[in-house]
Formats: structure tokens, C-alpha cells, sequence
């Protein structure tokens, strides 16, 4: 309690006289709200607020990078002297400094601590009138296969509006780093996964979002409306303002735009308590999960499908004749279609001019043509009066109700004829063959995937293989869309060589490029070429360097999904020689849940061959 | 725990990806959005922004960005500036719901001009031709007459 009193007067020192201080503290801040302050200080409302971590050593630490978002100079590891210069800012008549706290302004206020008024801030205030805030969304867009940053998809805010129109007017709320200058340079990456840049939150209008992640990007935005009471919105207003002064330094994989937002989530209603569901790293995928989790917190959700998505939809809902009419006109130009009825033809025109749109931003037509089909497309889509029309896209798979993106699989095999038992531990993310609801199609990311096996002939336990990144993005050719297929593979693993099936280490490198084709829509089929390496100690000159071509199918259903694939290898040396026959079938159990077999056949062109069936038990966690 | 576990392999990931941080883009604004403060009424609005040489007014074209917008990065101003703003960030969607008569963008328009969604969409498109005369229009030109055609 002396602590405090003293505390009380240090945040005042410089307008008091210290004398007067001593007495007042014992007059009346003692006795009337010490151990509340203690109290307060160290409650959940006030920790997450000012976003407090804990330490290792039990202390506590702001993580807020500026220094002028503590008030006190021990601010920082001090939630108390924190709370007491808070009080004394508002108490005080610095109004500038004041502007820049309205949340904590509100909380103290709640808690009785302050009887002033909140001052008159301009800058603040036109914040709340051009935001006009009615309600918070919590947004998720999927992953991005084009650029390495967003292939965990990312999260942002929505500042929802009551300004009338649509919810075009309302603002994006972003939580990311500050790049200007570094983009193209070696130290981004570097820069990214050290908290070299600094992190903050930024608005834009909601139709610059639309545009960004739908049109521009292709990726689809889900909008989950959060459960807020007037109070609770006030208040995120005010603590989105008091963070947006502030900047942190950015850490990819831990502190990023996710965490950040669950930050503000748990200062807004501390008993959430989402921080504590992402002590390390946090996966945006994740983050949804965790807020989903949080029983009546989320209160609809809207789906907002990419403009690829909608074209696709509407193609799927033409006739023969329409869809015929439409890559006819595309190619001709001549946006007639005589053929059809003005029904059928306005959503062929529609379809066009989006379809137009994509081509532009793909770079496929330059702008004079782009100019030149929109606004024919334009024209003849005036002139024509429609009634019915195409239903738009609005049920789509939630990732909310994705399997989870870490796994760990248990596996039991023979690998020419000795038995094993193995297991495996992917802290993220998605296969292929892994429960596709809710994930990009035909989109694979994995990362560290480790199997620890144990040979029963000789009871031995030892690392199998690590799977240091697999990417892959499997996007089938049509008549509209021609995505290239890649894939790309880094592990160290365990080979037997084919001579006398001695092991020995390799670190493997591919990188694969591509088509793929839609048999059906679950059933595809590609072909791959590709650039293969491999360096270990045992090997003729350490290593290996090659070229393969693949070809496989892939099927993705509701509870099964299946590949199989051919590859061969012509390589410098003879492992690297090599024919690889793999098929892997998964029977998805549950969300979390799936049975896995696994079929290789290694056939090299001096030596053994390697077989290698293996069951396992997947569980996603 | 387990996350834990998972968390530290993924650190290691981190080396293996070169992932770079998620940029957040320019924060520019083109079109010489300074130009329009402290000006009323949309004629000098107009005028600002068509004698700015150095950065032209968005023509017919998709808008990488944030061109037009406030600096803060919000949706202010008075009605005008708003539609503005609007036109210049959402013109090609403009357009196609303008010669459609419905959709999202004619919603918008109609709460920012306080006007009734039906007859802005019946208005916009029994119109299309005069907001649209050529390829060439930019969101300066659309905008004029958008407001001319609504007020009428």
C-alpha cells in the first residue's frame, strides 16, 4: 500500500509539491482506492488493455514496441505505475496526450477511478464520424499461392458503418508491417522473421479491401459479425485509435497480423482470453478457429467469393448454348449472340465482362483491348432488358470448420519386408490427400513434417525423414482459366542404397512446373517436369543432379481422397536413376480424423528396388 | 504444450521459407487528393484534380491500390468527395451495374446521395450512355454527370 502511495506520487511529481502529496496520499487516494488500484492493476481487463505479457520469470512485460504508449517510465513492466499515471494523465490537463487514450480513458471511468470529462479531440472525433462504426467483422481471406506471405491466408478487421448504402463504406482495419523500401531486397525475409520491421494497424475503405483480396488477388473474404454489446463496440473503436498511434515490431510467424487482432479482441472482452490459445505461433486459419470456439461471440457469418469463384459459378449455371455464345464472343468480339434470348444473354455479358476483368489483371490483354471489350461488353449489356437472372454465390465451405493445421500421424509399415512403426509430427498445414473442406483446392502446404521411425528387426529408432517444405498448387486448365500446376519439395531423408541397401542421409531438392486437367470435378489428372538434386556424404561426388517427368491423378471427395503418380528420374547417378511408383489414399474420418495408405515402389535402374506399403492414423490437432 | 512442440518446428520453418512479412502496401494516395481540402462544392473539386498534370484523373482501368482516397485512409468528406472517392477506387464495377440497372455499387451510391436505390439504378441506367459516352472517360468526367443525372 506504501508502494502504491509513492507510485501515486512519482506519476504527479512535477505538479505537486511533495509535501502536499505525502499528506494527500494518506488524506484520501490511500484509503479510498489503494487496493483497488493494486487490484485493477493486476486484473485481466487492465492486463490485456495495455497488453501485457507474461514474462519467464513471472514479471510482466507491454509488448507495444512504442515507448510513448506507457505513461510512466516503468510503464512497461509495471502494470501498476502504469494505471496510476494513467489516472494522472486524465486527472492532469495534458488534452493532447488524453486524445490519444480513449480507451483506457473509458476504463478508468467504468471502474470509478475518474470523475473528468473526456477531452474535446478533433482528430479522434473524425475518426468516429468518417467511421461511423455500427458493429466489428472479423475477416478471413484464403490462401494466396503467389506470394509466399499469404499462403496461411490472412485476417483483418471490419470496422462495420451505419452510414447508409452498403457495407462498401465501412473500413478494413489491417494489422501488418511496414515494408516501404524493402520489398525487393534479400533482408525482407530476414527483416520479417526477426521483428526488423516495425507493425501497425492501417484503414482503408471496405471496397479497397473488396477490390484487393476479391478482384485484384482472387482469394475469397469470409465475414464472421461479431456479438458486441454499444458498450464493447465503443470501446474497440477507442482501443483500435489507441493502437493505431502505436507501432510493434513485426514477427511473421508469432506476433503478426493475427496475433495482433486476438490482442484486441481480449482487451475488448478480456474473458475471451484468445491470447492464451497462441502462446508461440499464430496460423490466421487458426485464429478463426479459436474466435469461432468462443461460445456466441460470433454472430453470422457472410461469404464473399473471389471474382474467379463468381465467374466459375455463373459458367456453372449456363446452358450449352450460353457457355458456347460466350467463349465464341470472347474470341470474335461480336457481343450479339442472336442465338439467345435477352435473358440468356445478360448473364452471358455479365460473365464476359468480369471474365474481361480477370484477363486484365492476369496481364493476358493489354489495356486497349481491355478497353475496347468492356465497353463493347458494356453497351450490349444496356441494351439489353433482362428478367430472370443467375443466382449469385453465396454458400461456401466455412474454414472455420476446417480440420486443424497441425497433425501428427502414426504409422505402421514394411519397407522390403522389415516391419516398422513410425510417427509423425506436422506443426502445419495441409496436403493434398488431407480433408479438403474448407482449404484452397488443390492448393498443399507443409512445413517440417518429421517421422521418427523404429525398425523392429534391429529395435532401432531414427529420424525417417524431415520434410523441410512442401508447396504445391494444383490449378486445372479450361477454356477460361489456364493456371500453371507447381510443386516444390525440400527434405533430408533416410535412402537405402540400391547396391546393398545400406542407409544413408540425402538432403533432396524438386521444383516442379506443370498443367492440370478436370476430369470431373473431383477427379484430376497432371503431368509434371521437373528439376531434381540430391546431396549426402555416401553419394558418387556427394550428389546427384536430375530431370523427371510425373504424372498422376488426384481425387479429392467428401471422405475419401486419393493420388497416385508415376515419376521418372533421369539422373547424373544411379540412386538418382530412379522410377517411383507412390499411391496414397486417405479416408477422412472426421474433421480431425483419417485413415491413410500409403504404396511405394522405388525401382532403380542398377540394384534393388524398395517397397514400401505403410497404414497410418492421422490426427489433427 | 503441443502447440509449443509444433511451435518451435515451425520456427524453424521460418529459415526454410524466406517468408516475407505481410507488407501492408502504399499508403499513397493519387489523383491529388490534397487538391480537394478546404474546396466546396464539386466544380472546384473537379478543377483540382483535371488541371493536376502530374497525376491525371483515373481513367477507365482497374485501380491497383488506393488511388483517390483519403490519406488516412478513409471514406470522408461530403457527398461529393464520397462519390468521388467511390467512382475513382470502383469505376469497371460501376460501370457494368450501371448498364445492368442493379447492383452493389448503385446501392452505395444511392445511401451516399440519400436517394432512393430504385430510381438511382433506373436513373443510372436508362443514363448509361451518357456516363459512359466513350472508352475514354475517366472517373472525373463520370462523376459530373452521375450528379447531374441524380439531381435532375
Amino acid at each position: 500500500m506504501n508502494g502504491r502511495a509513492g507510485n501515486f506520487c512519482f506519476a504527479r511529481f512535477l505538479k505537486m509539491n511533495k509535501v502536499l502529496c505525502f499528506l494527500l496520499s494518506f488524506f484520501f487516494a490511500l484509503p479510498l482506492h489503494a487496493a483497488e488500484i493494486s487490484d485493477v492493476a493486476q486484473s485481466k481487463a487492465w492486463l490485456a488493455l495495455v497488453h501485457y505479457q507474461k514474462t519467464l520469470f513471472g514479471g510482466e512485460k507491454g509488448i507495444i514496441g512504442s515507448e510513448n504508449f506507457y505513461l510512466s517510465p516503468e510503464g512497461r513492466h509495471n502494470p501498476e505505475a502504469e494505471l496510476e499515471a494513467t489516472i494522472a494523465l486524465f486527472e492532469g490537463d495534458d488534452e493532447e496526450k488524453q486524445c490519444l487514450f480513449p480507451a483506457r480513458y473509458l476504463f478508468l471511468k467504468k471502474q470509478g477511478f475518474l470523475e473528468t470529462d473526456f477531452p474535446h479531440c478533433v482528430e479522434y472525433e473524425q475518426f468516429q464520424t468518417d467511421l461511423q462504426p455500427s458493429g466489428i467483422t472479423f475477416l478471413f481471406t484464403d490462401a494466396f499461392m503467389n506470394n509466399s506471405s499469404s499462403l496461411f491466408g490472412h485476417t483483418l478487421l471490419r470496422v462495420d458503418t451505419k452510414r447508409k448504402g452498403t457495407q462498401l463504406l465501412a473500413h478494413g482495419v489491417n494489422y501488418g508491417a511496414f515494408t516501404k523500401g524493402y520489398e525487393n531486397s534479400f533482408l525482407y525475409a530476414i527483416y520479417g522473421l526477426t521483428g526488423m520491421y516495425p507493425g501497425g494497424l492501417t484503414t482503408k475503405p471496405y471496397y479497397d479491401v473488396i477490390n484487393t483480396y476479391n478482384n485484384i488477388e482472387n482469394r475469397d473474404i469470409w465475414e464472421y459479425q461479431l456479438d458486441l454489446t454499444q458498450e464493447e463496440l465503443d470501446f474497440f473503436v477507442a482501443h483500435i485509435w489507441e493502437i493505431g498511434q502505436t507501432q510493434t515490431p513485426y514477427y511473421f510467424f508469432t506476433q503478426n497480423c493475427s496475433y495482433m487482432l486476438m490482442e484486441l479482441f481480449d482487451a475488448v472482452r478480456p474473458s475471451l482470453n484468445l491470447r492464451a490459445d497462441f502462446p508461440v505461433q499464430t496460423i490466421p486459419l487458426d485464429t478463426i478457429k479459436a474466435v469461432g470456439a468462443r461460445e456466441g461471440f460470433v454472430r453470422q457469418t457472410n461469404y464473399r467469393p473471389s471474382r474467379r469463384r463468381k465467374i466459375k459459378h455463373r459458367l456453372s449455371q449456363m446452358s450449352k448454348m450460353q457457355r458456347q455464345a460466350l467463349y465464341e464472343a470472347l474470341q470474335t468480339e461480336n457481343w450479339a449472340m442472336n442465338a439467345l434470348s435477352d435473358d440468356e444473354k445478360a448473364d452471358v455479358l455479365e460473365t464476359a465482362y468480369q471474365y474481361v476483368q480477370y484477363q486484365y489483371i492476369a496481364e493476358d490483354i493489354d489495356l486497349k483491348a481491355y478497353r475496347r471489350k468492356s465497353f463493347g461488353l458494356l453497351k450490349a449489356r444496356n441494351q439489353t432488358r433482362a428478367g430472370q437472372k443467375f443466382a449469385t454465390l453465396k454458400e461456401g465451405k466455412d474454414p472455420m470448420f476446417a480440420h486443424d493445421s497441425a497433425v501428427v500421424t502414426f504409422g505402421l509399415g514394411t519397407q522390403n519386408g522389415d516391419v516398422f512403426e513410425q510417427i509423425s509430427l506436422r506443426p502445419a498445414y495441409h496436403s493434398l490427400t488431407d480433408n479438403p473442406f474448407g482449404y484452397l483446392p488443390g492448393a498443399a502446404i507443409n512445413f517440417l513434417n518429421l517421422t521418427i521411425r523404429h525398425q523392429d528387426r534391429h529395435d532401432r529408432y531414427y529420424l525417417q525423414k524431415l520434410d523441410i517444405l512442401q508447396l504445391a498448387s494444383f490449378s486445372p486448365i479450361d477454356t477460361l482459366f489456364q493456371a500453371p500446376t507447381y510443386r516444390i519439395d525440400l527434405n533430408v531423408s533416410r535412402e537405402l542404397k540400391p547396391e546393398t541397401l545400406d542407409p544413408y542421409y540425402a538432403l533432396n531438392g524438386s521444383v516442379s512446373g506443370g498443367g492440370t486437367l478436370a476430369l470431373s470435378e473431383p477427379l484430376w489428372l497432371y503431368a509434371l517436369s521437373s528439376v531434381d538434386g540430391a546431396y549426402g556424404g555416401v553419394l558418387a561426388r556427394h550428389q546427384w543432379g536430375g530431370v523427371g517427368l510425373a504424372l498422376g491423378v488426384l481425387y479429392t471427395g467428401e471422405h475419401v481422397s486419393a493420388q497416385a503418380e508415376v515419376k521418372k528420374i533421369f539422373a547424373t547417378s544411379t540412386p538418382g536413376n530412379k522410377l517411383i511408383y507412390q499411391v496414397l489414399f486417405d479416408y477422412h474420418i472426421s474433421r480431425n480424423t483419417a485413415l491413410e495408405a500409403n504404396f511405394q515402389y522405388v525401382q532403380y535402374e542398377h540394384g534393388k528396388n524398395i517397397t514400401e506399403p505403410i497404414l497410418s492414423l492421422k490426427k489433427f490437432f | 504444450m503441443k502447440k509449443i512442440l509444433s511451435a518451435s518446428l515451425v520456427f524453424g520453418a521460418a529459415l526454410a521459407l524466406s517468408a516475407p512479412a505481410h507488407a501492408i502496401d502504399s499508403t499513397g494516395c493519387g489523383l491529388g487528393s490534397m487538391a480537394w481540402r478546404g474546396q466546396s462544392g464539386i466544380i472546384p473539386q473537379v478543377a483540382a484534380v483535371t488541371t493536376n498534370a502530374t497525376f491525371g484523373s483515373q481513367t477507365f482501368g482497374i485501380t491497383f491500390g488506393t488511388s483517390g482516397c483519403d490519406p488516412n485512409g478513409r471514406v470522408t468528406g461530403g457527398t461529393q468527395k464520397m462519390i468521388l472517392a467511390f467512382m475513382e477506387n470502383n469505376l469497371e464495377q460501376f460501370a457494368i451495374d450501371a448498364a445492368a440497372g442493379e447492383g452493389e455499387t448503385l446501392t452505395t451510391l444511392a445511401g451516399i446521395m440519400n436517394m432512393d436505390e430504385k430510381t438511382v439504378a433506373e436513373k443510372a441506367y436508362r443514363n448509361f450512355a451518357v456516363l459512359f459516352p466513350s472508352e475514354n472517360v475517366d472517373a472525373v468526367d463520370v462523376t459530373l454527370k452521375f450528379y447531374e443525372i441524380m439531381k435532375a
